[in-house]
């Protein structure tokens, strides 16, 4: 692709800083994390719970509060020819971007509504201030967006309590949606629907995102939800990104070990096999592993990975490792 | 909005007794701006009559009729309540919204402020003023006082809701889309803790009419000013009870009391008619 990336990440750390009672804790939930992700294209990250998925993404969309600190690493994103660092971009640059260009579908979207405002309030609320214009004419503007996302005009007028969990999701989507964003983060928007409305919720987030031509940043434990909706697919471990190709060649060719186990555990139609779980549990990212985070837990754990970390290397194209095991079988 | 306001007053009784009474109240309030006699004269009429049909609520010993002198009286007495709910409300939600979004140091500093207004004794304090101000304590000073006294409860009350709210997802979306402090606050938080500022507001409206009723009875207040109080405060320096114009007493008495049932009334289903998730409640109930 000739056009630059919409959004560049360069060795990301961002670590949770507390001190309690005089004894200074660092969690390293992200540490050391490049990706890239191209314009049009959905990138869907994927990873046990609590390994830095949401914080990672957090710091991408710039809403860091407090103890989350970023201690290194650039995040950029480019928007037309405009180009944008988060790190030094002023809070005015933030808000001038946000919802217009980046928008954002937070975890337990199925709460972003205030449960005592009418849903028409919550749009102008979040949405009206970046649309501007005459009300009316936003009004129609929502309601015929609404409409792509088959809901009728009248959920304006209701209170989220009134309205179903999918459609209160489809109207979360359809908020972070409504003023046309080049880039749309997605964090587990599906995760509390039922298989038959997730899967309707996903045909219309994919939908939208070829109407609009935007690109997506889906991230979601749940390895069908990517297999359904990810062009390519970044999955991270214990705070690092350790594998990252298209979401087919991970499926049909897992290099690093923790993928391989990831897809292996994947029930598959007609296999009649005992999965295996992977022995031990996800480290505690305060006190992580030395070299490697995954080697205690790796079965191809050589010398070197108690003390190195391996770097991200690309195997093919498009394809991304970081283990020492799959650079010396090469 | 008036749907509502009728469906609650076919369904619950309680807040139909509440508009009842303090429709009774308001109406005797009303009447003071046609009273025949300006407040303040005494000797308008024969002193001392008791209920009769030319005075229905009797004549006291300064020579005013009682129901017109009442009327003038619990006007004043509402008008000081709520003025002191209003103002004190404004303050009770301005920190404990602020207090409870911002957390951290101003937190804390509001916090200590407010603790320190919930431990002060307030009867003592409102007497000190009186005998520091003597002539020139005013209607308007005692209820700009009591405000600044009374809101100490409730800011802590909206303090904790605002905590809550801090913490989920419409606020973070709030932020993220770029909405400052202050349009959070006033457009997604304020909405959801109204109807706790309602039924308190009630509340402090009976509080702050007791509190003068207490201070006028034992003169601590403008004597000049005619409320409720300071009706009491008058008949006792007659001694009414004595002399046994019981009407002087007996009828404020009634009239402040049946204004405290039915702002109680209305505090208790209040509820029902701000929130729409309690509202639907009652609709499926």
């Amino acid at each position: 692709m000739t056009a630059a990336p919409i959004l560049t990440v360069d060795d990301l750390r961002a670590y949770y800083a507390t001190s309690m009672f005089g004894v200074a804790r660092e969690v390293r939930a992200v540490d050391g994390v490049s990706l890239r992700i191209e314009r049009n294209e959905i990138y869907g990250l994927a990873g046990e719970s609590s390994c830095g998925k949401s914080t990672l993404i957090r710091t991408i969309a710039g809403a860091i509060r407090p103890p989350l600190r970023v201690r290194s690493g650039d995040i950029a994103f480019s928007f037309g020819d405009r180009r944008l660092v988060m790190q030094t971009a002023t809070q005015a640059e933030l808000s001038a971007i946000r919802w217009k260009h980046l928008s954002y579908v937070m975890q337990g979207s199925m709460s972003v509504l205030n449960p005592v405002r009418r849903v028409r309030h919550s749009f102008v609320d979040f949405a009206y201030r970046h649309i501007g214009g005459p009300m009316p004419e936003f009004l129609d503007g929502v309601r015929s967006h609404l409409h792509r996302l088959d809901l009728a005009p009248e959920v304006l007028e209701a209170y989220p309590h009134e309205l179903s969990g999918g459609m209160r999701q489809r109207i979360a989507i359809a908020l972070a949606t409504i003023c046309r964003p080049d880039f749309i983060i997605a964090d587990e928007p599906t995760t509390a629907l039922d298989v038959v409305v997730q899967k309707s919720v996903l045909v219309m987030i994919r939908a939208i995102q070829q109407e609009l031509g935007s690109s997506l940043l889906f991230v979601t434990h749940d390895m069908s939800v990517h297999a359904n909706l990810s062009d390519r697919l970044g999955i991270m471990y214990a705070g690092r990104l350790v594998e990252e190709a298209a979401t087919a060649e991970i499926f049909s060719r897992p290099l690093h070990p923790y993928t391989a186990h990831l897809v292996r555990s994947l029930p598959r139609i007609g296999d009649a096999s005992t999965k295996r779980g992977l022995e031990g549990a996800p480290p505690n990212l305060a006190v992580p592993p030395p070299g490697c985070r995954f080697h205690p837990r790796c079965p191809m754990a050589m010398a070197v990975c108690g003390q190195q970390a391996p770097p991200m290397e690309a195997v093919a194209p498009g394809h991304r490792v970081a283990c020492f095991a799959v650079g010396a079988a090469r | 909005m008036w749907r509502v306001l009728r469906d609650l007053l076919r369904t619950n009784r309680a807040f139909a007794a509440g508009v009842v009474l303090l429709g009774i109240v308001i109406t005797v309030a009303l009447l003071s701006f046609v009273s025949p006699y300006p407040p303040n004269d005494a000797y308008v009429v024969p002193p001392d009559v008791p209920p009769c049909w030319a005075y229905p609520l009797g004549t006291n010993s300064r020579g005013q009729d009682v129901f017109w002198q009442l009327s003038v009286a619990i006007r004043n007495t509402l008008l000081f309540g709520v003025t002191v709910a209003f103002i004190s409300r404004c303050l009770s939600l301005v920190i404990g919204l602020i207090a409870g979004y911002t957390g951290g140091a101003i937190d804390r500093l509001l916090m200590s402020i407010n603790d320190t207004f919930i431990v002060i004794p307030l009867f003592p304090i409102l007497v000190m003023l009186y005998f520091v101000l003597r002539d020139h304590m005013s209607w308007l000073l005692l209820a700009l006082a009591m405000a600044g006294l009374g809101w100490a409860y409730d800011a802590r009350l909206i303090r904790s809701v605002a905590m809550s709210l801090r913490t989920r997802e419409f606020t973070e979306t709030a932020i993220f889309s770029g909405m400052t402090t202050r349009q959070v606050l006033v457009q997604e938080h304020l909405p959801y803790v109204l109807p706790i500022v309602f039924s308190t507001t009630m509340n402090n409206i009976n509080w702050s009419i007791g509190l003068e009723v207490t201070l006028s009875v034992l003169g601590f207040t403008d004597i000049n000013t005619p409320t409720i109080g300071v009706m009491l405060y008058w008949a006792n320096q007659h001694t009414a009870m004595v002399a046994g114009i019981w009407w002087w007493i007996a009828f404020p008495v009634v009239l402040v009391v049946t204004t405290f049932i039915g702002l109680f009334l209305l505090a208790v289903s209040m509820n029902e008619f701000i929130d729409p998730r309690s509202r639907l409640d009652r609709v499926q109930g």
